[in-house]
């Protein structure tokens, strides 16, 4: 059934209605809840910034899960677009975004899955092996909080990015890092505590999010 | 000893030797601390992820062309005419109360040749001055079936006349504007004012009727210079 939305008696206030866009666009760029609220309010700029800034992650996630980058761009692509459609349901919160974002590419992962368990004999191998859905799962869930964690990382300021990446991909020492960033070796171990912790309440909150 | 600060759980996360005595102590009979200095090296082993990758262009480019492409039905469709807040409750009911309104004529009307429908009743105002009418439709109250007039629209030598004849509109306070709202839900034109008392003809463009602009709507407007609708509607119907 069509709704008929019905334009009523806003506060009369027209400089702020005749500038919202360029108002909005001055909000400040990364805060997630503000641009959760944008969203949820219907503002396509919001699902630009929404997009440009997570559809690497989703992107990423889709493509691990599926193993096919024709696939993985169809998944991306619906997810957003069903963000947009079903935004009216996004609670803003600080992880809120790539959380819900997350959870519905996950239920698009699992429709891939599901068709293409439909299209060949999969259906019954996949039926017949015990445990091959759980194992997915748990497999994805390890792969999307590592896609997270990267990504908290890499939005990370510098130096502190340079050190946590020195410290936990190529697993440099600590010692090694102080020198190679020219800080004191206190200063490093400082910025991988606050990054560590930074990054542990980033994934409690998508994990809490995404429940 | 209370529990270790955050700070110093996460350096004992990261480096065991690096941690003071009374905290890897404290860490070690406390269960909460000893849970985060876990969480902490969870987290520590989720790092190693390849860098994310962005999906090409055209993906954005579609993500955007399916959203500015009209909804599907099971969505609402936005609230885009003008920014609203704190919509009330029986707001929400008027607008179920048109969208029944706006479900039964989609489609009905015509372009201008469409002769007038039989089947609208009561029959549309007279046409004196030789106007074809094209599509016509009675008034109603919104919150019950109550008779509040009739609405036509005439052509004449292509110009497109909505006639008002409206009654019963009340004696509320300030003046009835006469509004056109497009079936789908999400346009609506201010189309004048019944200045001299319930009647009132108003020029409209042909292409508004052709666009969908189907649905007569008559407010109660304060005198307070808010150019908006007012959100008290006295009549609406549909035109076919």
């Amino acid at each position: 059934m069509t709704i008929i939305p019905f334009p009523a008696r806003s506060p009369r206030r027209y400089g702020d209605l005749v500038v919202t866009q360029p108002m909005a666009l001055e909000d400040e760029a990364d805060d997630v809840r503000s641009l959760a609220e944008r969203l949820v309010a219907g503002e396509e700029a919001a699902l630009e910034a929404v997009y440009d800034r997570w559809s690497p992650l989703v992107h990423t996630y889709a493509l691990r899960a599926l193993a096919d980058p024709h696939d993985a761009e169809d998944v991306t692509q619906q997810v957003f677009v069903a963000a947009w459609r079903s935004r009216h349901t996004l609670t803003p919160s600080p992880s809120a975004l790539p959380a819900w974002l997350i959870g519905i590419a996950r239920h698009k992962v699992a429709d891939v899955r599901a068709a293409r368990a439909r299209d060949a004999d999969r259906l019954a191998a996949v039926v017949s092996l015990p445990g091959a859905h759980e194992l997915h799962q748990s497999a994805d869930e390890d792969v999307a909080e590592q896609l997270v964690v990267r990504q908290a990382v890499d939005e990370m300021p510098d130096p502190r990015r340079t050190i946590l990446f020195l410290a936990f991909w190529e697993e440099h020492s600590h010692a090694e890092i102080a020198e190679r960033v020219g800080l004191p070796l206190g200063t490093v171990k400082s910025h991988l505590r606050r990054g560590l912790i930074t990054l542990h309440r980033q994934l409690e909150g998508v994990r809490h999010e995404s429940r | 000893m209370s529990h270790a600060e955050p700070d110093q759980l996460a350096g004992l996360a990261l480096d065991p030797d690096d941690a003071s005595e009374a905290v890897r102590e404290h860490a070690q009979t406390c269960p909460e601390c000893a849970a985060l200095v876990a969480a902490f090296t969870g987290t520590r082993r989720r790092a190693g992820a390849d860098a994310l990758v962005a999906p090409p262009a055209h993906v954005r480019d579609r993500v955007l062309a399916d959203v500015r492409a009209p909804a599907p039905p099971t969505a609402p469709p936005p609230v885009v005419v003008r920014e609203r807040r704190g919509v009330p409750a029986w707001l929400a009911a008027v607008a179920a109360a048109l969208a029944l309104v706006a479900g039964i004529g989609l489609g009905r009307i015509g372009t201008g040749e469409t002769p007038a429908p039989e089947a609208s009743d009561p029959t549309p105002v007279e046409t004196d001055d030789g106007g074809e009418v094209v599509a016509a439709t009675a008034l109603t109250a919104l919150d019950s079936d109550a008779e509040r007039g009739e609405a036509s629209v005439t052509d004449r030598d292509d110009v497109i006349t909505l006639r008002v004849r409206a009654r019963d509109l009340g004696d509320e306070d300030g003046f009835h504007e006469v509004w056109l709202i497009n079936v789908d839900g999400k346009r609506m034109v201010g189309v004048g004012i019944l200045a001299d008392g319930d009647d009132g003809e108003f020029k409209v463009p042909r292409h508004l009727i052709d666009d969908g602009y189907r649905i007569v709507d008559i407010s109660v407007e304060p005198d307070d210079g808010d150019p908006t609708h007012s959100g008290v509607s006295l009549a609406r119907g549909e035109l076919a």
